[in-house]
């Protein structure tokens, strides 16, 4: 039988040549994508063969083979071979040409490897007109990171193509005189309406181009899981990553889908990022499920298979109740939502106060659960949370649920803090009370009262009772001088605190302690203390946080029985500001007694006001100052004494203040080294001068010099008025013939004629010159320079100089305050000041910047700015300057300043003319 | 009282002269009518402002397609879009037309241009896109009511759509992507001149309707200067 079989193959073989006949070569462009079709014509229906085929492949022409393929397949006569091959290069690039050939691949055939005849060519092109341009691939979608060859046909009158990938021009491969390839590698996703290739030809013009869809890779989804939370519903969720959509419904989102293994069914997705799928209610506990992301290019998947029990997520605890509230606990009780009694759940507790997690319990729970809060504090809000999970298998918390609840007052536990100031007013006592607002934990509710009583421990019938309302927090008592005991509680509704008790003594108030200094620092002051008594109870320390004064913010600090010393820190401490302090010592019976005192400072400043001072008793060599009122505890620092500061009042040239340094005193009386027979002394005492009174010898000395004085002018005065009288209405007759010229006139001939002085009219007016110059000049002078000479009275009187801005060489001004000697101060004395700037000379207008400077300085001048030299010229005649300056020499020289004489109009007539020469020389 | 003949004439001539002078009166020369004026404003205003939101709408889109359509110098020639209305029509041979048909020109381009103004925003992927484009469209719509109340105005009839071209957007022969990016810059670039030149013809209209303005001399004298 296989002889029979096998001798029939070959047969076959020999007589039919089992030649391939294609049937249909089709193309995908988009897949770039060739399909082929080919059956073997001489088969009969009923025959089925094992073959193998050959495919060969061929570009441009049918030489340059570029693929040989193998192909195995069973081969009916009925049925067609189907083939396929991808194309990197676009298949509309070139022509291309395919044909097949086969052979029997059978075991049973004598001759398995003879090839029959090749199939004739196929051949496919794509036709162009002379001026057309084509792009290709047409339509393309890719996925990032993948290669995309493109390719551009030109007609033939095309011959200068420019392409452009995504707007940027790229060069070619040229395939043939027509064709020009590009290979995009790794491609990029740019945007979702795809990255565009243009290619181009102008004159004539025409272009084309295509646009490639670049995906994004789509990803695994992540954290895929899934879970219940009623056992009737499994919600699985997961993270999708990138979407993968582009425009125009080229590639829409990734599509995802569950497949469930155990049952084998399947379901799409809605969402993107979740999934629910119903619980079957057989009983099925594993499940096992794949999710898959799929798109146009790819798909991804992931797995995970659970059992659902292990799944479950509760959902949060409902119905949570308090019952059993009280001041100090509180029963809470919540229900979960459960399966049923056999499944467990263990559910967290948590209890917050003020924002702060104060308890935490966890408990078992079936179907409903309870919590006992204790140690709670009364009067208090608390907030109390609730979640479970599956005991069993751990999966995940349900959501709190929180729930608020106040406990209840209680009565007070603890005693008031307080304590008490006690001072003596008219043989009265005043107490002012203090306490400090209790805090939460001691009040245990709200506390509307504060009760005070008092009693007086030598009469027994005197009871006083006080309730105040909170939130005052101070009062005062008045009471008398015998021992008092003072209780105080306060009262919420539930009850009344523990009393504190005080004592008031017969001496409280009174106590006289010195008080010691202490040194402060940043971190405080360190209060030391030796115990006195030993039925010692306790200490307490008192100061006032706002230093002495009507606002004295009371602290204290209590302190046991062994303390004997403490630190005493606040931040309201300041620098410069005195603190006192005083330590009580607190007997068994409750009464404080002052046992020290301290002051000091956190650090002492220098004294900001000086002392008001008061002078008393000023003589001529006595005196006394008091600053009894300075009040030194209002100093930011301790006073350790004053400085006086002396010096005498007639002191010709400035004199040293004499400092005299008092401790303590707030007075000072004139020591004896300073009683000198002064005009008096000058006091310097933080900041206040004073001034004593002149002694008296010196007083009535100026005074009888004064009144000397005037009884000399008035003299003076009534013998000039006389001789006036005198010569006016009484004149003296000569007597010609009494006269000694009468002998002249008779000896000498001709007779000459007496010309009497008085008769004359002086026609001209001379100007006396102090200067040293003056004193040089003609002897017509003579006399009156001899008369003028050394008296400065008359030499004022002759220029007045009231006006002057500045010193004068000829002026002299007597200044009694200063004690320099006349020859030091220069202020007395004929000094002769060279003039600093001559405005005549010629030289200096010759430049430009000169003449400014002149033009400048004289209109300074005109303004009325004269210089100090120029201010002792006054104008007198204009015949003075011939008087002082030298006369022959006028024509010639320029006149020169005189310094105490000058005709200043003159001056800047001369100018003005100088500047024209000046200027004419240039 | 009796009244002469010269008395009659005088009164006659009177009430000629003032008969003559009622239509020249302001108050009496209202007929209640506005006439094109108004709606020749609002239509050019509607296409000036149409002009400015096609800047930005243009600019987004463009980019959006990507290079080289958003490039400033991306000038192709018309090789496709054939049945995208044209704007480029000879200027002179524009002018040349009447009014009427300038008008009736500008209604069926914009009619055609609003049709695949739709469809771009159908196809639109982004929402902020869909969004310009649908505001884009709805002003378009009005630009077309509006020329249609100026052709009723002037007495013109609205052209009927010929059979079978209905304003109904239908897919044309399957284009490449590229190729359909192109007739969708062309269909930006085309709007644009068409606004273009319908703000030129709407203002010579305007103008063309106006009444001639009555001439105002203000004669100003200063004295004391």
């Amino acid at each position: 039988m296989l002889f029979l079989i096998s001798s029939c193959l070959a047969v076959l073989a020999e007589r039919f040549q089992l030649t391939p006949q294609l049937l249909h070569v089709s193309v995908n462009s988009s897949l770039q994508r060739v399909y082929l079709q080919w059956t073997i014509p001489n088969l009969t229906y009923h025959q089925e063969l094992k073959m193998v085929f050959q495919i060969e492949i061929s570009q441009i022409k049918k030489s340059n083979v570029i693929l040989v393929a193998n192909h195995s397949s069973a081969v009916r006569g009925d049925r067609a071979v189907h083939w396929s091959w991808d194309s990197e290069l676009p298949l509309e690039c070139v022509t291309h040409f395919v044909r097949v050939r086969g052979a029997l691949d059978d075991a049973r055939a004598p001759q398995p490897g003879s090839w029959s005849k090749w199939s004739p060519w196929e051949e496919a092109h794509v036709s162009l007109g002379p001026n057309e341009l084509l792009v290709y691939p047409k339509e393309k979608l890719v996925e990032e990171g993948s290669n995309v060859t493109f390719c551009w046909i030109s007609g033939v009158n095309l011959n200068n193509i420019s392409c452009y990938l995504s707007g940027i021009a790229i060069h070619g491969e040229r395939l043939d005189a027509h064709v020009s390839t590009f290979k995009w590698n790794n491609v990029l996703f740019h945007r979702d309406t795809g990255t565009n290739f243009f290619c181009r030809h102008t004159n004539p013009t025409t272009y084309d181009g295509v646009t490639v869809f670049v995906s994004k890779v789509l990803e695994e989804p992540k954290d895929f899981s899934c879970e219940t939370r009623d056992f009737r519903t499994l919600s699985c969720t997961w993270k999708p990553g990138v979407d993968t959509a582009l425009a125009w419904s080229k590639q829409p989102s990734q599509r995802y889908a569950l497949f469930e293994w155990v049952s084998g069914e399947n379901k799409h997705c809605e969402l993107k990022n979740s999934c629910n799928w119903q619980i079957t209610q057989d009983s099925q506990e594993l499940y096992n499920f794949t999710l898959t992301a799929e798109n146009y290019l790819r798909k991804r998947s992931v797995n995970i298979a659970f059992n659902v029990s292990h799944r479950v997520h509760p959902k949060a605890p409902h119905d949570v109740n308090f019952d059993d509230v009280s001041a100090t606990r509180a029963r809470m009780t919540w229900r979960v939502h459960s399966r049923g009694k056999s499944h467990t759940f263990l559910c967290q507790v948590e209890l917050h106060c003020e924002g702060q997690m104060i308890q935490e319990h966890n408990v078992s729970v079936h179907e409903s659960g309870e919590q006992l809060f204790g140690d709670l504090q009364p009067d208090t809000r608390y907030k109390a949370q609730v979640r479970c999970a599956d005991a069993n298998h751990f999966w995940k918390w349900s959501e709190w649920t929180p729930r608020n609840f106040h406990t209840l007052e209680a009565a007070p536990s603890e005693a008031p803090d307080a304590w008490r100031t006690v001072t003596s007013e008219n043989g009265r006592r005043k107490v002012a009370l203090f306490w400090k607002s209790p805090s939460k934990s001691r009040v245990n509710g709200k506390f509307p009262f504060y009760n005070i009583v008092v009693k007086n421990m030598e009469n027994s019938s005197e009871v006083q009772q006080h309730a105040l309302q909170a939130p005052v927090n101070s009062t005062w008592l008045s009471l008398g001088q015998s021992s008092y005991l003072i209780q105080i509680t306060f009262t919420n509704s539930q009850g009344t605190s523990p009393a504190l008790v005080m004592g008031i003594s017969r001496d409280s108030g009174n106590e006289e302690v010195e008080a010691e200094r202490v040194d402060g620092t940043k971190e405080g002051f360190m209060i030391s203390w030796k115990p006195q008594t030993r039925d010692v109870v306790g200490y307490v320390v008192d100061w006032c946080a706002n230093s002495q004064g009507q606002h004295c913010n009371l602290q204290w600090k209590n302190l046991g029985p062994n303390a004997t010393s403490t630190n005493i820190s606040s931040d309201a401490f300041k620098k410069g500001v005195r603190y006192n302090f005083r330590v009580y010592e607190i007997s068994a019976h409750r009464i404080a007694h002052l046992i020290q005192k301290n002051v000091g400072y956190i650090q002492e400043l220098a004294p900001l006001k000086s002392p008001d001072v008061i002078l008393s008793n000023p003589t001529s060599h006595s005196f006394v100052l008091n600053w009894t009122t300075y009040a030194t505890e209002s100093q930011p620092g301790f006073i350790e004494g004053y400085h006086v500061y002396v010096k005498s009042k007639d002191a010709q040239c400035p004199q040293e203040w004499e400092e005299v340094v008092l401790k303590g005193d707030t007075h000072f009386s004139a020591p004896d080294t300073l009683r000198r027979e002064v005009l008096g002394y000058i006091f310097s005492i933080g900041g206040s001068t004073f001034t004593t009174k002149p002694s008296l010898p010196y007083m009535l000395l100026q005074i009888i010099l004064s009144m000397t004085m005037c009884v000399l002018f008035l003299l003076g005065l009534c013998y000039w008025k006389s001789q006036w009288v005198k010569e006016k209405c009484y004149p003296d007759i000569p007597d010609p013939y009494k006269s000694s010229i009468r002998s002249l006139i008779k000896s000498k001939k001709p007779p000459l004629t007496i010309m009497s002085v008085k008769d004359c009219i002086p026609d001209a007016l001379e100007i006396i010159n102090k200067s040293e110059g003056t004193k040089t000049q003609g002897g017509g002078t003579g006399k009156l320079h001899a008369e003028n000479a050394p008296t400065k009275l008359a030499y004022l009187r002759l220029l007045p100089t009231e006006g002057s801005s500045g010193p004068g060489p000829c002026i002299c001004f007597e200044n009694f305050t200063y004690n320099q000697p006349a020859s030091d101060c220069g202020s007395c004395g004929h000094i002769s000041v060279p003039p600093r700037d001559p405005p005549y000379h010629l030289e200096l207008l010759t430049s430009p910047n000169n003449l400014l400077n002149v033009l400048e300085k004289d209109y300074t001048n005109s303004l009325g700015e004269i210089p100090a030299e120029q201010s002792s010229l006054n104008y007198v005649s204009q015949l003075a300057s011939l008087v002082c300056g030298d006369k022959d020499s006028l024509a010639t020289d320029p006149p020169m300043p005189q310094h105490c004489s000058e005709y200043k109009m003159q001056m800047n007539i001369s100018l003005s003319s100088m500047i024209l020469l000046g200027q004419g020389k240039h | 009282m009796d009244l002469r003949a010269g008395d009659s004439w005088g009164m006659l001539a009177c009430l000629c002269t003032v008969l003559w002078h009622l239509p020249a009166v302001p108050a009496l020369n209202r007929t209640g009518d506005p006439g094109p004026g108004p709606s020749i404003q609002k239509t050019y205003d509607l296409t000036r402002y149409l002009e400015h939101q096609l800047r930005s709408l243009a600019g987004t889109y463009l980019n959006y397609l990507g290079p080289p359509f958003n490039e400033p110098d991306f000038n192709p020639p018309r090789l496709g879009a054939d049945t995208l209305p044209r704007a480029t029509v000879n200027l002179e041979v524009w002018q040349s037309l009447n009014d009427k048909l300038r008008l009736t020109q500008n209604y069926e381009a914009y009619s055609h241009l609003l049709c695949y103004l739709r469809a771009l925003n159908r196809q639109a992927a982004t929402a902020e896109l869909r969004r310009s484009l649908a505001h884009f469209c709805t002003s378009l719509q009005g630009l077309l009511g509006s020329i249609a109340g100026v052709m009723a105005a002037l007495g013109y009839p609205l052209p009927q759509p010929l059979p079978g071209t209905e304003l109904t957007w239908a897919p044309g022969p399957a284009h490449s992507d590229f190729l359909q990016k192109m007739d969708d810059f062309w269909l930006l670039k085309e709007l644009q001149t068409w606004l273009w030149r319908s703000a030129k013809d709407f203002n010579r209209l305007k103008k063309k309707m106006q009444p001639p303005a009555a001439a105002v001399t203000l004669h100003l004298e200063a004295h004391g200067f």
